[in-house]
């Protein structure tokens, strides 16, 4: 439960200045790849040497159980160690914890994705998981829809995954915080791009950025008639172990590592959450 | 009268032990040259005094989830391998007070959620626990209203009572059952008197607590309602966050895990106590902390008073006491149950 099992960097991609996303296999010991299976909005404890472990989200697509993509920003000692690393470098990795999104109840219905920052990883594979369900399914009433803020225009992250997503019929609509003169597009808080955005009564509504954006986003969505069972969100706290046992992510009775770190409005309104307010 | 129930004339208490030491190691209290009596590792039994007359200051947590352990070692030489570390010593722990075994009885459902934990279970099993009951208890000792002591109904190898120049002693776990069979010449059959005596004991220990803790009270306000604001502001602000309260209670299992490197390829995974009460247990990097300061407390409360009992249908504070020792600015649990109770 505590031992991590090897992983191997595949592949890193460079989203800014203080992002990079790597793409991992598990391998055994003789380094052939292993399946590795999740749920869009789980995490993994992502062991660094020497730097201990941190929680971090898996922002790649469920579907191909050979890889999965991690996302992280520069924040202290282990999130600026692994920026270091380089394509065959062996990580450690446990999990993966937590409940991910209800992916069961969000395939065919209308998608709108509100994320600040790096809180975009957590939710890209639910977006990937609805488009690719929209082609196969030809379903071509639901809409899919992005959100998305970030300080300046060097901050955006996913750049690629963005353009194709647009080329797939996502409606992406982007803003930062403080423009630069190369920036054509809008400027200003994430809750700017909801105007437009009400609820047509059985999609979903998923948020993740920080504390904040998520209390201000909620609360607008709220206005426009989102319902609180149809507003996700995913918390993130201090984590030690994953499994519900070291109590650093305590909520009242709740710990996120274990019953979230995905909850619905509802479920953050009965724990009286920090991101509320 | 129960096989089970037999009686162990003090004389052969050294005896009893040196023959239970043979292929265990023995841990039982002794008070050290310092004037502290702390469940102590014991290699010359006739050379050690034990002190069954005070309550030893550790409980014995720290026997089976250290206050530092390493949970695992790892080499990156070729590829990041980590081997997990497991310290396996049978041990037969003697003159253990009925709070401390509830304790370990806690800690053993905790470590075995969502999976048995490794670590914590080599060390804990093929143990053996002969606990001691209170015929009097000590000055903060509060565990008849926690449903923990001062004598135990269930759970131990063997329960001693002191009838003055003989232990009563009753068998529970098969484990105790087993000693009795196999060092049955130190024991005599107790008879009826001995039992009326004990039972006669049970009930002045019940008289002789010098607090009156109302835990149950408490637990029923804390089940229906919320805490007044005022009350965590009050006792938040004469916490010192030192932890203190946390690293001797016996059911206090939080812990962090850090990395130690020991060579340049080389490393040393480590577990440790942790305080839930520590400003910085909840704060995130950035230094975003969604725990305000004035509720440091309240974790720990209401865990112990409110969560655990929703969970597990008890409070999993056991009434040692020793938090009050350590409070020194007097926020320890019977501070808040005292006001919750009042409020
Ligand atoms: C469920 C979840 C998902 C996350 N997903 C991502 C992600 O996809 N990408 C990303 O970049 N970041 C993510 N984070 C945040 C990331 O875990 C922290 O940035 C990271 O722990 C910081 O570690 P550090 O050693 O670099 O920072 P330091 O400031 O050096 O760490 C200090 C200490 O605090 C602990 N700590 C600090 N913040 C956290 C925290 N949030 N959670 C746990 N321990 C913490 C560390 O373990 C360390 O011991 C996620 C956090 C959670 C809880
Ligand atoms: S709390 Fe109860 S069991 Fe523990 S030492 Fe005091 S009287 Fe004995
Ligand atoms: S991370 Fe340890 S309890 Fe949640």
């Amino acid at each position: 439960m505590y031992t991590p099992k090897s992983a191997v960097i595949k592949e890193i991609i460079s989203e800014n200045h203080l992002v990079k996303t790597f793409r991992l296999s598990m391998v055994d010991s003789q380094g052939q790849t292993i399946p590795f299976r999740f749920e869009a909005g789980q995490f993994v404890m992502l062991s660094v040497p020497h730097r201990g472990e941190a929680p971090i989200s898996i922002s790649s697509i469920p579907a191909n159980p050979s890889f999965f993509d991690l996302t992280i920003r520069k924040a202290g000692l282990l999130t600026s160690a692994i920026q270091e690393m380089a394509v065959g470098d062996h990580l450690g990795v446990r999990g993966p914890f937590g409940h991910g999104f209800p992916l069961d109840d969000l395939l065919g219905k209308d998608l709108l994705l509100v994320a600040g920052g790096i809180g975009l990883a957590p939710l890209k594979g639910v977006m990937e998981s609805c488009l690719s369900w929209k082609k196969v399914k030809k379903l071509t009433d639901i809409s899919l829809t992005l959100c998305y803020g970030s300080r300046t225009p060097e901050d955006i992250c996913f750049r690629a995954t963005i353009e194709k997503w647009q080329q797939d019929g996502v409606s992406c609509r982007l803003t930062v915080d403080e423009a630069d003169p190369s920036w054509q597009g809008e400027e200003g808080l994430v809750t700017g791009l909801l105007a437009d955005q009400s609820s047509s009564g059985d999609g979903y509504a998923l948020v993740c950025g920080p504390p904040v954006m998520i209390r201000a986003t909620i609360a607008r969505l709220q206005a426009f008639g989102w319902s609180d069972e149809h507003i996700l969100t995913t918390l993130e706290r201090h984590m030690k172990c994953g499994v519900g046992v070291c109590g650093h992510c305590h909520l009242d009775n709740t710990m996120v590592c274990t019953d979230g770190p995905v909850f619905t409005l509802s479920q953050l309104q009965e724990m009286k959450v920090a991101e509320l307010g | 009268m129960k096989e089970t129930t037999v009686i162990l004339a003090k004389d052969n208490l050294q005896g009893l032990l040196r023959k239970l030491g043979r292929d265990k190691s023995l841990v039982a209290p002794v008070t050290n040259q310092w004037g502290d009596t702390l469940y102590t590792e014991i290699t010359d039994i006739d050379g050690t005094e034990l002190d069954l007359s005070k309550q030893p200051q550790a409980s014995l947590k720290g026997f089976f989830f250290p206050q530092q352990e390493v949970i695992q070692t790892y080499d990156t030489t070729a590829g990041y391998e980590f081997t997990p570390q497991r310290h396996i010593q049978p041990t037969l722990f003697f003159g253990v007070r009925s709070c401390d075994l509830h304790a370990v009885l806690y800690m053993d459902m905790i470590f075995s959620s969502p999976e048995r934990d490794d670590a914590y279970f080599a060390r804990r099993q093929d143990t053996t626990i002969i606990t001691l009951a209170c015929t009097t208890p000590f000055a903060n000792c509060f565990c008849n209203a926690t449903g923990s002591g001062p004598f135990m109904e269930y759970g131990y190898d063997l329960q001693l009572t002191d009838l003055g120049d003989r232990f009563l002693v009753e068998a529970g776990r098969q484990q105790g059952e087993q000693i009795l069979q196999a060092w049955g010449h130190f024991f005599e059959p107790a008879t009826e008197e001995d039992v009326q005596l004990q039972y006669q004991l049970s009930l002045e220990a019940g008289g002789r607590f010098q607090r009156k803790v109302e835990v149950e009270h408490a637990c029923r306000i804390l089940a229906s309602g919320e805490v007044d604001e005022q009350i965590w502001q009050q006792l938040s602000a004469r916490c010192a966050d030192c932890g203190g309260c946390a690293y001797v209670c016996p059911t206090c299992t939080c812990f962090n895990i850090r990395d130690a490197q020991q060579e340049p390829s080389k490393g040393e995974r480590i577990r440790s106590w942790d305080a839930c009460t520590f400003s910085g247990f909840t704060r995130m990097a950035g230094g975003h902390n969604p725990i305000n300061s004035d509720h440091a407390l309240q974790r720990r409360f209401l865990h112990k008073l409110k969560y655990d009992v929703e969970k597990h249908g008890k409070p999993s504070c056991v009434g040692c006491g020793r938090c009050v020792d350590i409070c020194f600015g007097h926020v320890d649990i019977t501070t808040f149950i005292e006001a919750v109770v009042e409020d």
